[in-house]
């Protein structure tokens, strides 16, 4: 017990003596394990949603959709309602396609005439106002949303005024802009909105001759038996289409494809970042460590007692990111998931699958970035600890013979990556993330869009939407985890050089040529680093583009990398700064001491 | 010691009980060994050769009070000047800055700082041979524990000078 | 002593640490003239701000008062940019944890000073095996720091300093971490380096070091409270005798 508080309070005030370590570890795993959670929970989000919505709503299994109401459609309706395997059924409903204008905006609509009570199959929620009643439409939820409608809105249908009275959401139809679930006259099928009339409303669309089909909603008596239903019904006599509810899943879940390979990818790169910068700040505690270590055994510490307080320290980090990370997954997922609102929101937080790969990824992380500096600790003597000789420099005699040649300052720098040539390795491995995401951000955005409405700029293409938005979230992560990796690698190695600078400072270098050195050392990775992340930022869209992909302007996807070495230079200036102008009789004192 | 005594009594005449406590406290733990006798068979000697004169005659003997003669006082200001390392004692040493400071007859910083010119001097001496002798020497060797003396001595000096600086320092605060 | 042209001179010079309750002058008013070609030394006990000195004698650190004159001209108010210069050509520091850096060869160590100083790589090292040799380390020249003794090290140290052959040379407690043996050699070089005219600064408190200088200055408290020149304490009469008859 006694050991257990000890271990507790020795990891306490370690994280308290380095609370921007301790932050920084957080905060990249946070984000790291938030971006995988959330990117690991779409898979089946959707499937999740649309059950959920079925439910409440009494979805039908499957949808029988003549492609008018002639006299073979009512003749095939009557063998499916006839068929022992049917439960229950509703309608059949004739759904009209028509335009419909509101707020400025234009779009497809289908128009389906509703029972003021509906029958067994699909209750469609009423989300807000009322059911269909005589001289007003229900807007399906997500529909009302994209054109920006209210209960009390009047909308044009086909020419007709009409107040809003309600909106609903109904597990029948695939989500908007999928509302037609087959073209009109069984052609192929525009971006549609769908809303409710009363039959009687409609008697003026049918007046005006518009494209009509008939929906009829079966439920099964064995719901995951749809598949052979459907081919049960089939031959030149059937007249009707047949969408499954498992089909619909399917559909509505192409909403949000575009999202989860940039979530996923991102995540991954997030995830190495938060090594990269982890690793750093690991390394960079080494010797302190070391020399922590080394009074502990002193004291007559175990090796045991040693280890646990070290992995306790990074695994109690690791594990509260973890969780942080998750939770603001699950604070997030609803807007992710359900971008157009036709479906119910259930808050389901992240599968079982999803917890367990995310926490495997940031034990991970603490775990490989700090086992070598704690092996090393472990292993160095109690008296080569104390006395901080650990670290035995390795001499690269090519790369100083090498840097003799350069200006004061890139030699300076050069010396420096030589002493750390891994840190160097990160530094630009970061940097090349850093590009692979900016240049897929600006892939994704010089794509066309097609909007969903008709000429109307406010019903915009909600699915590449989506995608934007994600790769703009996860390209502001990478960026910002980026920049603070940056300042943490030049902070660290300005620490770590602190004496090397102070004795060249001693020999005469300026603190100019200091802080030139230390940025150099961070830029010069930076630029390769930079470069490798063009081509395998077109090499990571690549796998997920469609045909006719357009490809931004050479000299923009350049542009963007050397914009950003220019930002890690700024960066890098700040805290090489303020180190070179450090006293040098104080560092050298306090060295000696 | 004889000068020691003299120096004591440079300040005012005294008894030979009280020159005795005096140097008891002076030299601690090394006082101890000091026979209770010693103090009166200088005073005696001194007073043959002249140094020093009773005033009064009767009464036991630690009723006597010494004071100096003209030729004592002579003796107390030559022994004062003079530095005269190696043959110095440490103790005779450690006496003088104490009766010096005791009796006002001199500041012992200043003493100190005589002395330690003459020890650097021959500190500088000794060094200057060392650094010529080739290495591995065995004159070297011999001038290596001269120096090392000196310098043992000097470190000695210099916590006098630290003590003897705060005592004054204290007495002028005071 | 007649009065030789003073390289470096310091006039009423202070520094101060901290302020309020807790301030410490740990240089306070200091008059100061070192003259060419000759060794001085500074004693005193530790924090009697010895060290200090010798940082605002070389431009390391920044006088809070008074004035530092380096070869006729004023350094304390010069900006960093040319303090750097002048300890790039005209001051080298040596100090008592050698200061090397540790992933750099003796030889690169000492051809450090002549790059920073815009020379070609190939005069810097010819600098850099001349200077080795002449420190008695040329068969040293390719070992890393950790692979010499501490004396070694040292004159490794004071090889650079001397790589941009410095008008002055301020050297900090130089043999403070270093043997008997080591300390010999270490004196024996400053020795040749004052013969062949090198104007050195030593700060120490090891009585045998100041012995060999020509001038001892002592310090207390921040301030000059001794100033002995060497050859005027004379020969002691009865030669070099360090004990008791």
């Amino acid at each position: 017990m006694g050991r257990i508080l000890l271990v507790f309070r020795l990891v306490r005030s370690d994280v308290r003596r380095h609370p921007g370590q301790a932050a920084m570890l957080l905060l990249s795993l946070t984000v790291a394990t938030g971006m995988l959670a959330l990117g690991g929970s779409l898979g089946g989000a959707t499937e999740t949603l649309y059950r959920h919505t079925r439910a409440v709503t009494a979805g039908p299994d499957v949808v029988a959709v003549s492609p008018d109401d002639s006299a073979a459609a009512a003749r095939t309706q009557a063998a499916l309602t006839s068929d022992p395997a049917v439960a229950a059924h509703s309608g059949p409903y004739l759904q009209y396609y028509a335009r419909l204008t509101a707020k400025g905006s234009a779009s497809h609509v289908v128009v389906t005439a509703a029972d003021a009570e509906p029958g067994p199959v699909d209750h469609p929620l009423v989300t807000s106002g009322t059911w269909v009643r005589s001289g007003g439409v229900v807007v399906e939820r997500g529909f009302a949303d994209a054109l920006g409608v209210r209960v009390g809105d009047h909308v044009t249908v086909a020419g007709r005024s009409l107040p809003v009275v309600g909106t609903a959401v109904s597990a029948a139809t695939t989500v908007y802009p999928f509302a037609q679930l087959t073209g009109p006259d069984g052609g192929p099928s525009d971006y549609s909105g769908l809303v409710w009339m009363t039959e009687q409303d409609t008697g003026p669309l049918a007046a005006r001759h518009l494209s009509v089909s008939s929906l009829l909603y079966l439920k099964l008596r064995d719901p995951d038996a749809t598949q052979a239903f459907v081919n049960a019904h089939r031959g030149p006599s059937v007249h009707a289409n047949f969408q499954s509810w498992q089909f619909m899943i399917g559909q509505d879940a192409t909403i949000i494809e575009g999202s989860r390979p940039i979530l996923v990818i991102g995540s991954w790169l997030l995830s190495f970042l938060a090594i990269a910068g982890v690793a750093t700040l690991a390394a960079g505690r080494a010797a302190k460590q070391t020399r922590r270590v080394g009074l502990l055994k002193a004291v007559g510490a175990t090796p045991a007692l040693v280890a646990a307080v070290l992995f306790t320290e990074y695994v109690t980090l690791a594990l509260l990111a973890d969780a942080l990370g998750l939770l603001a997954a699950r604070l997030a997922q609803p807007a992710v998931v359900n971008p157009t609102a036709s479906l119910l929101s259930i808050s389901a937080g992240p599968s079982g699958g999803t917890v367990v790969l995310t926490t495997v990824v940031a034990l991970a992380v603490a775990v490989l970035t700090t086992f070598g500096p704690t092996m090393r600790a472990l292993r160095t003597e109690t008296v080569a600890a104390l006395a901080d000789t650990a670290r035995r420099p390795d001499h690269r005699a090519r790369l100083t013979r090498l840097s003799a040649m350069l200006p004061v300052p890139v030699l300076l720098g050069l010396r420096l990556i030589a002493r750390r040539p891994g840190r160097a390795f990160l530094q630009a491995c970061s940097i090349t993330a850093t590009v692979i995401t900016i240049t897929a951000l600006l892939i994704v955005f010089v794509q066309r869009q097609v909007g969903y409405g008709i000429d109307s700029p406010h019903l915009g293409n909600l699915k590449d939407a989506q995608s934007r938005h994600t790769m703009v979230v996860v390209a502001a992560a990478l960026v910002v985890l980026a920049a603070v990796n940056t300042l943490t690698t030049t902070w660290t190695t300005a620490l770590e050089a602190r004496h090397t600078m102070a004795v060249a400072r001693t020999l005469g270098a300026t603190p100019g040529q200091v802080t030139a050195g230390l940025s150099a050392a961070q830029l010069l990775p930076t630029v390769p680093g930079a470069l490798a992340g063009v081509p395998l930022g077109i090499a990571f869209v690549w796998p997920f583009s469609a045909a006719g992909t357009v490809y931004p302007p050479v000299w923009w996807l350049f542009g963007a990398a050397f914009a950003t070495v220019a930002i890690t230079a700024a960066l890098t200036a700040l805290p090489a700064r303020i180190a070179a102008h450090r006293s040098v009789a104080q560092t050298l004192s306090a060295e000696s001491a | 010691m004889q000068d020691v005594v003299l120096a004591m009594l440079a300040k005012e005449p005294s008894h030979g009980y009280h020159l005795r406590e005096w140097l008891r406290q002076a030299l601690g733990p090394l006082g101890e060994s000091m026979n209770a006798g010693q103090i009166y068979v200088t005073l005696a000697r001194l007073e043959r050769a002249g140094l020093v004169v009773r005033e009064r005659a009767e009464g036991p003997p630690d009723r006597k009070v010494y004071a100096l003669t003209p030729s004592g006082q002579q003796r107390v200001a030559a022994w004062l000047a003079e530095v005269n390392w190696p043959k110095q004692d440490l103790a005779e040493l450690h006496l003088k800055l104490a009766v010096a400071r005791a009796a006002r007859l001199a500041d012992p910083v200043e003493l100190v700082a005589a002395y330690r010119r003459e020890l650097m001097g021959r500190l500088r001496q000794a060094q200057r041979a060392l650094l010529a002798e080739p290495e591995g020497s065995a004159a070297g060797l011999l001038l290596e524990g001269v120096a090392l003396r000196l310098q043992a001595d000097l470190r000695w000096l210099q916590a006098c000078e630290q003590f003897w600086s705060k005592v004054e320092n204290e007495a002028g605060d005071g | 002593m007649n009065q030789i042209d003073a390289v470096l001179r310091a006039r009423d010079l202070s520094r101060t640490h901290g302020r309020g309750e807790s301030l410490v002058h740990a240089v306070d008013g200091v008059d100061l003239d070192v003259e060419a070609g000759r060794m001085l030394a500074v004693m005193g006990p530790s924090g009697c701000g010895k060290s200090t000195l010798l940082h605002l004698l070389g431009g390391l650190e920044r006088p809070t008062g008074g004035e530092v004159w380096l070869d006729g001209g004023r350094i304390d108010t010069l900006g960093e940019r040319a303090l750097a210069q002048l300890r790039r050509h005209s001051v080298g520091f040596v100090f008592q944890a050698f200061h090397l850096v540790e992933e750099l060869s003796a030889a690169e160590n000492v051809e450090l000073p002549a790059l920073l100083a815009g020379r070609s790589p190939r005069a810097a090292r010819c600098r850099a095996d001349q200077l080795l040799e002449q420190v008695g380390l040329d068969d040293r020249a390719r070992h890393l720091p950790w692979q010499l003794s501490g004396g070694q090290r040292q004159r490794v140290a004071i090889a650079r300093a001397l790589a941009n052959e410095p008008l002055v040379l301020l050297a900090d407690e130089p043999t403070g971490n270093l043997d008997t043996a080591a300390t010999l050699d270490v004196l024996r070089l400053f020795e040749e380096l004052r013969a062949a005219g090198q104007t050195l600064v030593i700060v120490t408190h090891d009585e045998r070091v100041a012995a060999t200088a020509d001038r001892l200055v002592s310090m207390r408290d921040g301030r000059l409270v001794d100033d002995t020149w060497m050859a005027d304490l004379g020969e002691p009469v009865d030669g070099i005798h360090g004990w008791e008859g």
